[in-house]
């Protein structure tokens, strides 16, 4: 081939050398390389992708056709109702109250266990001796299995033989009823409280963050400890707050502790439990595997699953003000 | 090249022809043969048991491979995966059930095989040999008790009677129960209240527990003893402000409103009556014969325990249901259902059988094995004596097959605590029960057909 020939093969767009079949020898690496990019983009993600379909969507489809339905998994009769479980659901009271109880669980709930959590996380930041002792032991409670916990706290809390009501009797007061009403939204409280070392253990990540020349500036300044605690950590661990705001939310109105904290282990105890402890999730459980209604409790999780979507929304609408990103802004450009 | 019509049939067609008959036929005669087959064995097949754990142990799934050379694999039992594993066409080969409530529900809805042709066959389960307790496994699309055998039993009791111990009676400077004579639901309840024993708001001694095996089943049970019927004749629908009804469910609510035994507003931790009665901080406890497996292996217990016959309610009928019935069934869809019946008889008739009617946990459902039942201490000697009187007043109280015992239970669960607590009349809870209970059943009619 001569220079010519070279220049004009060089000159014609790459439309035309994939017409020909011929590429520049220059363009070959990057073409390939930029596939190569891609197949390991999808290879990479396609374990989760795959999973995601098939553990996620799939399942989700699943449930929204079902709440078209009156299907309960094993009568041969069931009928489609259109929007009829939807509508059903407006009028249940029973709904109403378990999500009204659910937005208050939430909503205690989750600023009590960021606080603890962030309490703990500023004690055992400090140089004290045995610190790594003392995170381990903090930390503990939170890798007990949810099960355990319940158990644990059905055996401390029980009326007639628990060590709670044990020390109450042991200084003269009478002992409570702590896994009835209205003792046993308490409970559930302290059960929540009990993983706090969860939220520790991130808390201290991002406290060990923050930079240590701004405590020191902020000191000689002339701040209080509070001070600087509110003025340059807090809004240093904004973003950790805020995560941990948006997946305890998400967490709190999906929780099925009140389950394992009721003596009556069946699916058809759930609807014993104590009235306060009547979570949104347990009108769910009990809708599906005690009543059979898997159409109307498929409507009710769509529906929980929309609410999150909105409350989730409006968390980062809300906050965005107030959350402070410690990145290198010339790094968005 | 394709024959003309009207054309003799070839050599090579006609032996085509008639393999290939011949091949139908056989295969439609081994499918006859297939569904009863008792005789084959199932040697060297793998059978799916869908259990509890108490159910099976790995001992006796050891013992399936090394008698009947059958592999058990068994899952744990769960509705939501039993359904789950049917839907998917994949169903476990036998199935745990509670009888007098499961048997209607799933043979309404054709998912159990017809065992009546298996019975017929067998040398294990004989027909004549079989306790009637086995016809709750019985449903004939329209009531229990009657028509084909979809199940059997692996063991009853008359779970009205109940167990007390006569330490805590005479401690508390209480009569004993008599013998042979039932005591009325309200001296029952008289008793309970003179036993319990509290100490700064704990219970340390319950007075008695009366919870049976479902809540749904002692409602249907005490109806029946007060002499009616919590169900219409068709099962579609439960009326509990019947003059029967109204009293057994006012008699339920006031043993709960009492605190004198475990209860939905009281729950015990331990979840049954067990290890409470067996610590001595129970006097009186609901359950039939089968608790005295627990019973009488604790030496210290056994002799202070006494088993009383099920009360009765002034002027009512006595009766002395059996409310589990507890047992197995084959999915009509089960792949192996020789295999699964093989080891259905071993279970049921063979040494399993045997060794639970020897345990005393509960009474064997074949009368041959009677002779097994413990009786070499005087405890127990006197328990059978109880027991075997007991049996005449043996009835089956038929369950609704358009809901699940589960169902019903919940929906109690969430309006009884109100009644039991004080906040809501007898009269109240009967209306509000009737109103949700038949929204189930109705529901549940429609979905049977």
């Amino acid at each position: 081939m001569t220079a010519d020939q070279i220049s004009s093969v060089a000159r014609r767009p790459a439309g035309a050398a994939r017409k020909t079949g011929r590429v520049r020898a220059a363009d070959r690496p990057r073409t390939s390389m930029t596939a190569r990019r891609h197949r390991a983009f999808y290879l990479f993600t396609s374990p989760w992708i795959i999973g995601f379909l098939l553990l996620t969507v799939v399942p989700m489809a699943y449930a929204l056709w079902l709440s078209f339905t009156t299907y309960d998994g094993i009568s041969p009769n069931w009928r489609y109702v259109g929007l009829g479980n939807y509508s059903e659901l407006l009028t249940d009271s029973r709904t109403w109250d378990s999500l009204g109880r659910t937005g208050l669980f939430a909503a205690t709930s989750v600023p009590l266990s960021i606080i603890a959590g962030l309490g703990l996380a500023v004690l055992v930041n400090r140089p004290i001796k045995a610190r790594g002792l003392f995170r381990t032991l903090l930390y503990l409670p939170a890798v007990v299995p949810p099960v355990g916990v319940g158990l644990a706290f059905k055996a401390l809390f029980d009326q007639n033989s628990g060590a709670a009501n044990g020390v109450l009797t042991l200084f003269g007061f009478d002992a409570l009823g702590w896994l009835a009403d209205p003792y046993a939204r308490y409970v559930l409280l302290m059960s929540v409280l009990w993983a706090a070392g969860n939220i520790m253990i991130i808390s201290l990540a991002g406290l060990q963050d923050v930079p240590r020349e701004l405590h020191e500036a902020a000191r000689i300044d002339g701040a209080s400890a509070w001070r600087t605690f509110r003025s340059v950590t807090v809004p240093l661990l904004s973003p950790v707050l805020l995560f941990q705001t948006v997946t305890g939310v998400i967490a709190s109105v999906q929780t099925i502790m009140p389950l394992l904290l009721t003596p009556d282990g069946t699916t058809a105890g759930v609807t014993a439990l104590p009235q306060s402890n009547y979570l949104y999730m347990m009108h769910v459980f009990g809708q599906y595997f005690a009543l059979g209604r898997y159409g109307y409790a498929s409507a009710l999780l769509w529906v929980l699953f929309v609410l999150i979507l909105i409350v989730t929304g409006l968390i980062f609408r809300f906050t965005s003000g107030v959350v402070f990103y410690n990145v290198d802004p010339e790094a968005k450009k | 090249m394709r024959p003309e019509d009207g054309a003799p049939v070839s050599r090579r067609r006609f032996l085509s022809l008639s393999a290939a008959g011949a091949a139908t036929g056989a295969a439609a005669l081994s499918g006859c043969a297939l569904q009863v087959s008792t005789g084959v064995s199932g040697r060297g097949e793998t059978v799916t048991v869908m259990a509890k754990p108490d159910d099976i142990s790995p001992d006796l799934i050891r013992q399936a491979q090394k008698d009947i050379g059958v592999k058990i694999v068994t899952v744990r039992y769960d509705l939501t995966k039993l359904i789950g594993m049917m839907t998917n066409g994949n169903p476990p080969d036998l199935v745990r059930g509670v009888g007098a409530v499961d048997a209607p529900y799933f043979a309404a809805r054709d998912v159990m095989e017809n065992l009546d042709p298996y019975f017929a066959r067998s040398s294990v389960l004989e027909l004549d040999d079989l306790d009637p307790v086995n016809d709750l496994w019985r449903y004939d699309g329209r009531t229990q008790g009657k028509g084909p055998r979809y199940g059997m039993a692996k063991d009853f009791s008359q779970d009205s009677m109940f167990w007390y111990n006569t330490a805590l009676f005479d401690q508390a400077g209480v009569d004993h129960p008599p013998e042979l004579e039932p005591v009325t639901f309200e001296e029952w309840l008289e008793t309970a209240k003179r036993l319990t024993r509290r100490k700064n708001g704990q219970t340390t001694v319950f007075g008695g527990s009366y919870n049976g095996v479902l809540t749904p089943n002692v409602l249907a049970s005490l109806t029946a003893a007060a002499g009616g019927s919590l169900f219409n004749d068709d099962f579609s629908r439960i009326d509990f402000t019947t003059p029967e009804a109204r009293k057994a469910l006012a008699w339920y609510i006031e043993y709960g409103r009492t605190r004198v035994g475990p209860s939905i507003v009281q729950p015990d931790p331990n979840a049954w009556d067990g290890p409470t009665y067996q610590a001595g901080r129970m006097a009186m406890s609901g359950n039939g014969y089968w608790l005295g497996g627990l019973i009488n292996a604790d030496k210290k217990l056994a002799p202070v325990s006494r088993l009383a016959p099920a009360p009765v309610f002034q002027g009512g009928p006595r009766i002395s249901p059996c409310q589990a019935g507890t047992g197995f069934w084959i999915p009509r869809t089960s792949r192996h259902k020789d295999a699964a019946w093989r080891v259905f008889e071993w279970f049921f008739g063979e040494a399993p059988a045997k060794g639970r009617a020897s345990g005393g946990w509960g009474i064997p459902t074949l009368k041959s094995l009677r002779p097994l039942m413990p009786a070499q201490e005087d405890y127990q000697r006197r328990e059978l004596t109880v027991q075997n009187a007991e049996l005449k007043h043996f009835s089956v109280i038929a369950f609704t097959p358009y809901a699940t015992a589960d169902s019903l239970y919940a929906l109690f669960n969430e309006i009884a605590p109100a009644a039991m607590n004080g906040r809501m009349s007898v009269d109240t809870l009967a209306g509000r029960l009737n109103a949700t209970m038949n929204e189930q059943l109705k529901r549940g009619k429609e979905q049977v057909g």
